[in-house]
Protein backbone atom coordinates (compact mmCIF):
# COMPACT_ATOMS: atom_id res chain seq x y z
CA UNK A 1 0.00 0.00 0.00
CA UNK A 2 1.19 3.78 -1.16
CA UNK A 3 0.52 6.22 1.69
CA UNK A 4 2.94 8.46 0.10
CA UNK A 5 3.10 9.60 -3.42
CA UNK A 6 5.99 12.33 -4.74
CA UNK A 7 4.88 14.46 -7.89
CA UNK A 8 6.71 13.07 -11.19
CA UNK A 9 4.87 14.75 -13.57
CA UNK A 10 0.62 15.12 -14.51
CA UNK A 11 -0.81 12.49 -16.32
CA UNK A 12 -3.87 12.49 -18.40
CA UNK A 13 -7.05 10.65 -17.41
CA UNK A 14 -9.88 9.96 -19.85
CA UNK A 15 -13.21 8.77 -19.07
CA UNK A 16 -14.37 6.76 -21.89
CA UNK A 17 -18.47 7.21 -20.57
CA UNK A 18 -18.45 10.81 -21.94
CA UNK A 19 -15.23 11.31 -23.66
CA UNK A 20 -13.58 13.87 -21.77
CA UNK A 21 -10.61 14.08 -20.24
CA UNK A 22 -8.59 15.96 -17.10
CA UNK A 23 -5.24 16.28 -16.56
CA UNK A 24 -4.31 14.47 -13.11
CA UNK A 25 -0.54 15.20 -10.90
CA UNK A 26 0.53 12.33 -9.47
CA UNK A 27 0.29 13.32 -5.78
CA UNK A 28 -3.13 13.60 -6.52
CA UNK A 29 -6.17 11.02 -6.51
CA UNK A 30 -7.53 10.59 -9.75
CA UNK A 31 -10.97 12.36 -8.09
CA UNK A 32 -9.81 14.71 -6.31
CA UNK A 33 -7.66 15.90 -9.53
CA UNK A 34 -11.20 16.04 -11.28
CA UNK A 35 -12.93 17.99 -8.65
CA UNK A 36 -10.15 20.67 -7.84
CA UNK A 37 -10.39 22.08 -11.85
CA UNK A 38 -14.13 21.87 -11.41
CA UNK A 39 -14.66 18.68 -13.72
CA UNK A 40 -17.60 16.13 -13.76
CA UNK A 41 -17.88 12.43 -14.93
CA UNK A 42 -17.40 10.45 -11.99
CA UNK A 43 -19.24 10.47 -8.79
CA UNK A 44 -17.90 12.62 -6.23
CA UNK A 45 -18.65 10.87 -2.44
CA UNK A 46 -16.42 10.58 0.74
CA UNK A 47 -12.75 10.65 -0.31
CA UNK A 48 -11.76 8.33 1.71
CA UNK A 49 -12.62 4.64 0.15
CA UNK A 50 -15.81 4.37 2.27
CA UNK A 51 -19.27 5.14 -0.02
CA UNK A 52 -18.04 3.28 -3.43
CA UNK A 53 -19.82 6.05 -5.14
CA UNK A 54 -16.65 6.77 -7.23
CA UNK A 55 -15.90 3.33 -8.40
CA UNK A 56 -14.42 3.08 -11.67
CA UNK A 57 -12.72 0.54 -13.77
CA UNK A 58 -9.19 0.90 -15.34
CA UNK A 59 -9.05 -0.05 -18.74
CA UNK A 60 -6.01 1.32 -19.64
CA UNK A 61 -2.26 2.89 -17.50
CA UNK A 62 -1.06 1.75 -13.98
CA UNK A 63 -2.16 3.21 -10.86
CA UNK A 64 -1.58 2.65 -7.49
CA UNK A 65 -4.28 2.44 -4.67
CA UNK A 66 -4.49 3.08 -0.80
CA UNK A 67 -6.92 0.86 0.64
CA UNK A 68 -10.54 0.58 0.04
CA UNK A 69 -13.90 -0.63 1.72
CA UNK A 70 -14.10 -4.32 0.38
CA UNK A 71 -17.82 -2.71 0.93
CA UNK A 72 -17.23 -1.61 -2.65
CA UNK A 73 -14.08 -3.12 -4.08
CA UNK A 74 -13.32 -6.63 -3.69
CA UNK A 75 -9.86 -8.48 -3.47
CA UNK A 76 -11.10 -10.03 -6.90
CA UNK A 77 -12.18 -6.78 -8.31
CA UNK A 78 -9.02 -4.92 -7.18
CA UNK A 79 -7.26 -7.76 -9.15
CA UNK A 80 -8.68 -7.20 -12.38
CA UNK A 81 -8.93 -3.41 -12.20
CA UNK A 82 -11.46 -1.85 -10.58
CA UNK A 83 -10.65 0.80 -7.96
CA UNK A 84 -12.12 4.07 -5.88
CA UNK A 85 -11.53 6.86 -7.56
CA UNK A 86 -10.42 8.88 -4.58
CA UNK A 87 -7.83 6.53 -3.58
CA UNK A 88 -6.27 5.84 -7.29
CA UNK A 89 -3.20 8.05 -8.04
CA UNK A 90 -2.06 7.29 -11.71
CA UNK A 91 1.80 6.45 -12.56
CA UNK A 92 0.98 6.92 -16.09
CA UNK A 93 -1.46 7.90 -18.35
CA UNK A 94 -4.76 6.61 -17.48
CA UNK A 95 -8.77 5.46 -19.53
CA UNK A 96 -11.44 4.60 -17.25
CA UNK A 97 -14.78 3.86 -17.01
CA UNK A 98 -16.86 5.36 -14.82
CA UNK A 99 -18.89 2.36 -12.50
CA UNK A 100 -20.08 3.93 -9.28
CA UNK A 101 -22.43 5.99 -8.95
CA UNK A 102 -24.67 8.22 -6.31
CA UNK A 103 -27.31 5.62 -4.65
CA UNK A 104 -30.47 7.59 -6.13
CA UNK A 105 -33.00 4.67 -5.17
CA UNK A 106 -35.98 3.74 -6.00
CA UNK A 107 -37.70 6.34 -2.74
CA UNK A 108 -36.17 9.15 -4.34
CA UNK A 109 -39.89 10.64 -4.97
CA UNK A 110 -40.20 10.17 -1.13
CA UNK A 111 -38.43 13.40 -0.37
CA UNK A 112 -35.28 12.87 1.38
CA UNK A 113 -33.50 10.30 -0.13
CA UNK B 1 -33.97 6.77 35.00
CA UNK B 2 -34.01 5.61 31.49
CA UNK B 3 -31.84 6.09 28.69
CA UNK B 4 -29.01 9.59 29.30
CA UNK B 5 -27.08 10.35 26.54
CA UNK B 6 -24.87 8.57 23.41
CA UNK B 7 -22.18 6.79 25.13
CA UNK B 8 -19.83 6.43 22.13
CA UNK B 9 -19.69 4.77 19.12
CA UNK B 10 -17.46 2.14 17.64
CA UNK B 11 -16.30 3.04 14.01
CA UNK B 12 -14.69 1.18 11.61
CA UNK B 13 -11.52 2.14 9.71
CA UNK B 14 -9.32 1.50 6.85
CA UNK B 15 -6.16 3.41 8.23
CA UNK B 16 -5.94 3.62 11.54
CA UNK B 17 -2.63 5.92 11.45
CA UNK B 18 -5.01 8.39 9.01
CA UNK B 19 -7.78 7.66 11.45
CA UNK B 20 -5.98 8.70 14.75
CA UNK B 21 -4.58 12.02 13.13
CA UNK B 22 -7.73 13.08 12.21
CA UNK B 23 -9.68 12.32 15.62
CA UNK B 24 -6.75 12.74 17.28
CA UNK B 25 -5.02 16.22 16.13
CA UNK B 26 -7.61 17.69 13.51
CA UNK B 27 -10.55 17.26 15.87
CA UNK B 28 -9.18 17.41 19.06
CA UNK B 29 -10.04 14.65 20.70
CA UNK B 30 -7.74 12.91 23.83
CA UNK B 31 -6.44 9.63 23.71
CA UNK B 32 -7.87 7.36 26.45
CA UNK B 33 -6.56 4.62 25.77
CA UNK B 34 -6.02 1.48 23.60
CA UNK B 35 -6.08 -2.55 23.72
CA UNK B 36 -4.40 -5.77 22.83
CA UNK B 37 -6.27 -5.91 19.32
CA UNK B 38 -5.42 -2.41 18.18
CA UNK B 39 -8.73 -0.55 19.07
CA UNK B 40 -8.31 2.74 19.69
CA UNK B 41 -10.45 5.05 22.50
CA UNK B 42 -10.65 8.55 22.65
CA UNK B 43 -12.60 11.15 24.49
CA UNK B 44 -13.57 14.84 24.42
CA UNK B 45 -12.51 17.43 26.50
CA UNK B 46 -15.80 17.99 27.46
CA UNK B 47 -16.82 13.86 28.65
CA UNK B 48 -15.86 12.23 32.20
CA UNK B 49 -16.18 8.60 31.04
CA UNK B 50 -13.69 7.17 29.61
CA UNK B 51 -14.31 7.35 25.71
CA UNK B 52 -16.73 8.41 23.09
CA UNK B 53 -15.34 7.13 20.13
CA UNK B 54 -14.13 3.70 19.80
CA UNK B 55 -11.62 3.16 16.40
CA UNK B 56 -11.39 -0.61 15.48
CA UNK B 57 -9.25 -1.56 12.52
CA UNK B 58 -11.39 -3.07 9.45
CA UNK B 59 -11.29 -3.48 5.67
CA UNK B 60 -14.67 -2.07 5.45
CA UNK B 61 -15.21 1.36 6.51
CA UNK B 62 -18.80 2.24 8.94
CA UNK B 63 -19.92 1.60 12.38
CA UNK B 64 -19.78 -1.71 13.99
CA UNK B 65 -22.22 -0.39 16.99
CA UNK B 66 -23.52 2.34 19.20
CA UNK B 67 -23.77 2.42 22.54
CA UNK B 68 -26.08 4.67 25.08
CA UNK B 69 -25.57 5.05 28.63
CA UNK B 70 -28.68 4.32 30.95
CA UNK B 71 -28.56 6.02 34.49
CA UNK B 72 -28.70 3.45 36.98
CA UNK B 73 -27.76 -0.67 36.68
CA UNK B 74 -31.18 -1.70 37.71
CA UNK B 75 -32.73 0.20 34.15
CA UNK B 76 -31.20 -2.71 32.28
CA UNK B 77 -33.22 -4.97 33.92
CA UNK B 78 -36.21 -2.88 33.22
CA UNK B 79 -35.44 -1.99 29.79
CA UNK B 80 -34.75 -5.70 29.00
CA UNK B 81 -37.93 -6.85 29.60
CA UNK B 82 -39.55 -4.22 27.80
CA UNK B 83 -37.34 -4.77 24.74
CA UNK B 84 -38.09 -8.94 25.44
CA UNK B 85 -42.13 -7.97 25.30
CA UNK B 86 -42.27 -5.38 22.69
CA UNK B 87 -40.51 -9.03 20.48
CA UNK B 88 -37.19 -8.05 19.87
CA UNK B 89 -33.86 -10.09 20.29
CA UNK B 90 -32.14 -8.89 23.33
CA UNK B 91 -29.34 -10.62 25.16
CA UNK B 92 -27.11 -9.16 28.35
CA UNK B 93 -24.14 -9.33 28.42
CA UNK B 94 -21.06 -9.40 31.18
CA UNK B 95 -19.22 -6.42 32.59
CA UNK B 96 -16.19 -6.17 29.87
CA UNK B 97 -17.70 -7.33 26.69
CA UNK B 98 -18.14 -3.42 26.10
CA UNK B 99 -14.44 -2.44 26.37
CA UNK B 100 -14.18 -0.33 29.93
CA UNK B 101 -17.50 -0.86 30.42
CA UNK B 102 -19.91 -3.07 33.29
CA UNK B 103 -22.83 -5.28 31.64
CA UNK B 104 -24.84 -3.87 28.77
CA UNK B 105 -27.91 -5.02 26.94
CA UNK B 106 -27.11 -5.86 23.20
CA UNK B 107 -29.68 -5.87 20.34
CA UNK B 108 -30.55 -5.21 16.96
CA UNK B 109 -32.59 -2.16 16.62
CA UNK B 110 -35.93 -2.47 13.70
CA UNK B 111 -33.33 -0.56 11.18
CA UNK B 112 -30.78 -3.75 11.68
CA UNK B 113 -28.28 -1.45 13.74
CA UNK B 114 -26.49 -2.47 16.28
CA UNK B 115 -27.12 -1.10 19.80
CA UNK B 116 -25.89 -1.51 23.59
CA UNK B 117 -27.20 0.19 26.53
CA UNK B 118 -24.55 0.08 29.71
CA UNK B 119 -24.85 1.42 32.99
CA UNK B 120 -21.33 1.89 34.05
CA UNK B 121 -18.21 3.27 31.72
CA UNK B 122 -14.50 3.56 33.41
CA UNK B 123 -14.37 7.76 34.89
CA UNK B 124 -11.58 9.57 33.88
CA UNK B 125 -12.89 12.85 34.48
CA UNK B 126 -12.97 16.21 32.24
CA UNK B 127 -9.50 17.76 31.14
CA UNK B 128 -10.65 20.80 33.38
CA UNK B 129 -11.36 18.85 36.58
CA UNK B 130 -14.55 19.81 38.81
CA UNK B 131 -12.52 22.23 41.48
CA UNK B 132 -12.70 25.97 40.63
CA UNK B 133 -12.17 24.52 36.99
CA UNK B 134 -11.15 26.79 33.61
CA UNK B 135 -13.60 27.07 31.16
CA UNK B 136 -11.26 25.42 28.84
CA UNK B 137 -8.03 23.62 28.58
CA UNK B 138 -5.03 24.24 27.30
CA UNK B 139 -3.21 22.28 24.56
CA UNK B 140 -6.34 21.88 22.29
CA UNK B 141 -5.61 20.55 18.91
CA UNK B 142 -6.90 21.14 15.95
CA UNK B 143 -11.11 21.87 16.77
CA UNK B 144 -11.09 20.93 20.27
CA UNK B 145 -14.38 19.15 20.20
CA UNK B 146 -16.57 18.77 23.41
CA UNK B 147 -18.22 15.68 23.15
CA UNK B 148 -19.83 13.37 21.27
CA UNK B 149 -23.29 14.71 20.52
CA UNK B 150 -25.61 11.92 18.53
CA UNK B 151 -25.66 9.88 15.22
CA UNK B 152 -27.42 9.95 12.19
CA UNK B 153 -28.47 6.50 11.05
CA UNK B 154 -29.62 5.89 7.33
CA UNK B 155 -32.82 3.18 8.00
CA UNK B 156 -34.40 1.13 5.17
CA UNK B 157 -37.48 2.96 3.48
CA UNK B 158 -39.38 1.97 0.39
CA UNK B 159 -42.93 2.97 0.71
CA UNK B 160 -43.86 0.65 -2.09
CA UNK B 161 -42.68 -2.49 -0.37
CA UNK B 162 -44.55 -1.40 2.84
CA UNK B 163 -40.54 -1.05 4.38
CA UNK B 164 -40.05 1.71 6.76
CA UNK B 165 -37.51 1.54 9.07
CA UNK B 166 -37.42 4.97 10.42
CA UNK B 167 -40.91 4.71 11.39
CA UNK B 168 -40.16 1.28 12.87
CA UNK B 169 -37.63 2.42 14.63
CA UNK B 170 -39.42 5.54 16.08
CA UNK B 171 -42.16 3.76 17.24
CA UNK B 172 -38.99 1.14 19.28
CA UNK B 173 -37.38 4.29 20.66
CA UNK B 174 -40.33 6.15 22.04
CA UNK B 175 -42.27 3.23 23.15
CA UNK B 176 -39.67 1.03 24.59
CA UNK B 177 -36.80 3.73 25.19
CA UNK B 178 -38.47 6.36 26.17
CA UNK B 179 -37.49 8.62 23.48
CA UNK B 180 -38.79 11.70 22.23
CA UNK B 181 -39.96 12.46 18.78
CA UNK B 182 -38.82 16.21 17.97
CA UNK B 183 -38.52 16.94 14.40
CA UNK B 184 -39.84 14.63 11.70
CA UNK B 185 -39.60 14.96 7.75
CA UNK B 186 -43.50 13.79 5.73
CA UNK B 187 -42.82 13.08 2.53
CA UNK B 188 -44.85 11.20 -0.19
CA UNK B 189 -49.06 11.37 -0.90
CA UNK B 190 -50.46 13.07 1.36
CA UNK B 191 -47.49 13.22 3.53
CA UNK B 192 -47.70 10.37 5.28
CA UNK B 193 -44.32 9.00 4.94
CA UNK B 194 -42.32 9.19 7.51
CA UNK B 195 -38.95 9.60 6.03
CA UNK B 196 -36.70 11.26 8.66
CA UNK B 197 -37.37 11.26 12.45
CA UNK B 198 -35.44 13.54 15.32
CA UNK B 199 -35.31 11.80 18.87
CA UNK B 200 -34.14 13.16 22.25
CA UNK B 201 -33.47 11.91 25.42
CA UNK B 202 -31.60 15.00 26.98
CA UNK B 203 -32.98 18.48 26.45
CA UNK B 204 -31.28 18.51 23.22
CA UNK B 205 -32.93 18.29 19.83
CA UNK B 206 -31.48 15.29 18.95
CA UNK B 207 -29.49 12.56 20.54
CA UNK B 208 -30.09 10.13 17.79
CA UNK B 209 -31.31 10.21 14.05
CA UNK B 210 -33.12 8.10 11.87
CA UNK B 211 -33.12 8.79 8.06
CA UNK B 212 -34.53 6.96 4.85
CA UNK B 213 -32.25 5.28 2.29
CA UNK B 214 -32.15 2.79 -0.02
CA UNK B 215 -30.11 0.38 2.84
CA UNK B 216 -29.07 0.52 6.09
CA UNK B 217 -26.31 2.44 7.19
CA UNK B 218 -24.33 5.46 8.94
CA UNK B 219 -24.75 9.14 7.58
CA UNK B 220 -22.90 10.38 10.37
CA UNK B 221 -21.71 11.08 13.85
CA UNK B 222 -21.56 14.57 15.60
CA UNK B 223 -19.59 16.50 17.63
CA UNK B 224 -20.57 19.64 19.88
CA UNK B 225 -18.71 23.14 19.81
CA UNK B 226 -19.63 25.71 21.58
CA UNK B 227 -20.83 28.46 18.82
CA UNK B 228 -21.08 29.61 15.38
CA UNK B 229 -17.45 30.89 15.48
CA UNK B 230 -16.13 27.45 16.80
CA UNK B 231 -17.71 25.85 13.53
CA UNK B 232 -16.14 28.03 11.27
CA UNK B 233 -12.70 27.66 12.87
CA UNK B 234 -13.20 24.08 12.81
CA UNK B 235 -14.18 24.50 9.29
CA UNK B 236 -10.58 26.60 8.70
CA UNK B 237 -8.83 23.27 10.62
CA UNK B 238 -10.38 21.20 8.19
CA UNK B 239 -9.56 23.02 4.94
CA UNK B 240 -5.67 23.35 6.45
CA UNK B 241 -5.42 19.76 6.72
CA UNK B 242 -7.37 19.07 3.73
CA UNK B 243 -10.07 16.64 5.08
CA UNK B 244 -12.74 16.84 2.73
CA UNK B 245 -15.67 18.97 3.67
CA UNK B 246 -19.17 18.01 2.48
CA UNK B 247 -20.93 20.72 3.58
CA UNK B 248 -19.18 23.91 4.52
CA UNK B 249 -20.44 26.24 7.97
CA UNK B 250 -24.30 26.44 7.70
CA UNK B 251 -27.71 26.43 9.43
CA UNK B 252 -29.89 23.34 9.57
CA UNK B 253 -33.39 23.86 9.63
CA UNK B 254 -34.36 20.51 11.36
CA UNK B 255 -32.46 21.76 15.34
CA UNK B 256 -31.90 24.87 14.19
CA UNK B 257 -28.21 23.93 14.16
CA UNK B 258 -25.14 25.54 13.35
CA UNK B 259 -23.62 22.91 11.36
CA UNK B 260 -20.69 21.74 8.98
CA UNK B 261 -19.82 18.44 7.52
CA UNK B 262 -16.96 16.37 6.23
CA UNK B 263 -15.52 12.66 6.13
CA UNK B 264 -12.96 11.20 7.76
CA UNK B 265 -9.98 9.40 6.36
CA UNK B 266 -11.98 6.41 5.94
CA UNK B 267 -15.25 8.34 4.29
CA UNK B 268 -17.44 7.97 7.72
CA UNK B 269 -19.20 11.24 7.50
CA UNK B 270 -18.75 13.67 10.84
CA UNK B 271 -20.55 16.65 11.49
CA UNK B 272 -19.35 19.89 13.69
CA UNK B 273 -22.46 20.78 15.46
CA UNK B 274 -23.15 24.08 17.67
CA UNK B 275 -25.90 25.60 19.67
CA UNK B 276 -28.31 23.82 21.17
CA UNK B 277 -30.82 25.21 19.00
CA UNK B 278 -33.83 25.29 21.21
CA UNK B 279 -35.04 23.21 24.70
CA UNK B 280 -36.36 20.08 24.05
CA UNK B 281 -39.21 19.18 26.44
CA UNK B 282 -41.34 16.15 27.09
CA UNK B 283 -44.56 18.41 26.35
CA UNK B 284 -42.88 20.46 23.11
CA UNK B 285 -45.31 19.41 20.17
CA UNK B 286 -43.43 17.64 17.13
CA UNK B 287 -42.02 20.20 14.36
CA UNK B 288 -43.38 18.86 11.14
CA UNK B 289 -41.53 19.44 7.94
CA UNK B 290 -43.05 18.35 4.53
CA UNK B 291 -41.59 17.00 1.08
CA UNK B 292 -41.95 20.45 -0.78
CA UNK B 293 -39.71 22.70 1.96
CA UNK B 294 -37.21 19.53 2.67
CA UNK B 295 -34.34 21.73 1.12
CA UNK B 296 -34.83 24.40 3.92
CA UNK B 297 -35.21 21.29 6.58
CA UNK B 298 -32.04 20.20 5.41
CA UNK B 299 -30.02 23.33 4.95
CA UNK B 300 -32.26 26.60 5.41
CA UNK B 301 -29.78 29.25 3.55
CA UNK B 302 -29.32 27.60 0.36
CA UNK B 303 -33.16 25.49 0.85
CA UNK B 304 -31.19 23.13 -1.77
CA UNK B 305 -30.22 19.60 -1.22
CA UNK B 306 -26.67 18.20 -1.91
CA UNK B 307 -27.06 15.01 -3.53
CA UNK B 308 -23.50 14.22 -1.92
CA UNK B 309 -25.54 14.88 1.62
CA UNK B 310 -28.18 12.53 0.74
CA UNK B 311 -26.83 9.52 -0.90
CA UNK B 312 -23.54 9.48 0.23
CA UNK B 313 -22.48 7.07 3.31
CA UNK B 314 -20.82 4.17 5.06
CA UNK B 315 -21.86 0.74 5.89
CA UNK B 316 -24.14 0.84 8.95
CA UNK B 317 -23.52 -2.80 10.33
Amino acid sequence: MTTETTATGDYRVHLIDTGESYSCPANRTLLNAMVALGRQGIPSGCHGGGCGVCKVYILQGEVTTLAMSRAHVSKEEEAIGYALACRTYPISDVVLKVVGRMRKSVVYRYGFI
Amino acid sequence: MGVMRIGHINLRVLDMVAARKHYEEILGLMPAAEDDKGNVYLKGWDEWDKYSIMLSASDRAGMNHVAYKVESDGDLDELKSRIIEYGLDVEMVPPGTLPFCGRALRFWMPSGHLMYLYAEKEFVGKAVGVNNPDPWPDGLKGAGVHWLDHCLLICELDPPSGINKVADNTRFFTEVLGFRLTEQIMAGPDHTVQAAAFLARTTTPHDIAFVGGPTLGLHHCSFFLDEWADVLKAADVLGKNKVKIDVTPQRHGITRGATSYFFDPSGNRNETFAGLGYLSQPDMPVITWTEEEIGSAIFFHTGELNPAFTTVYTEGV
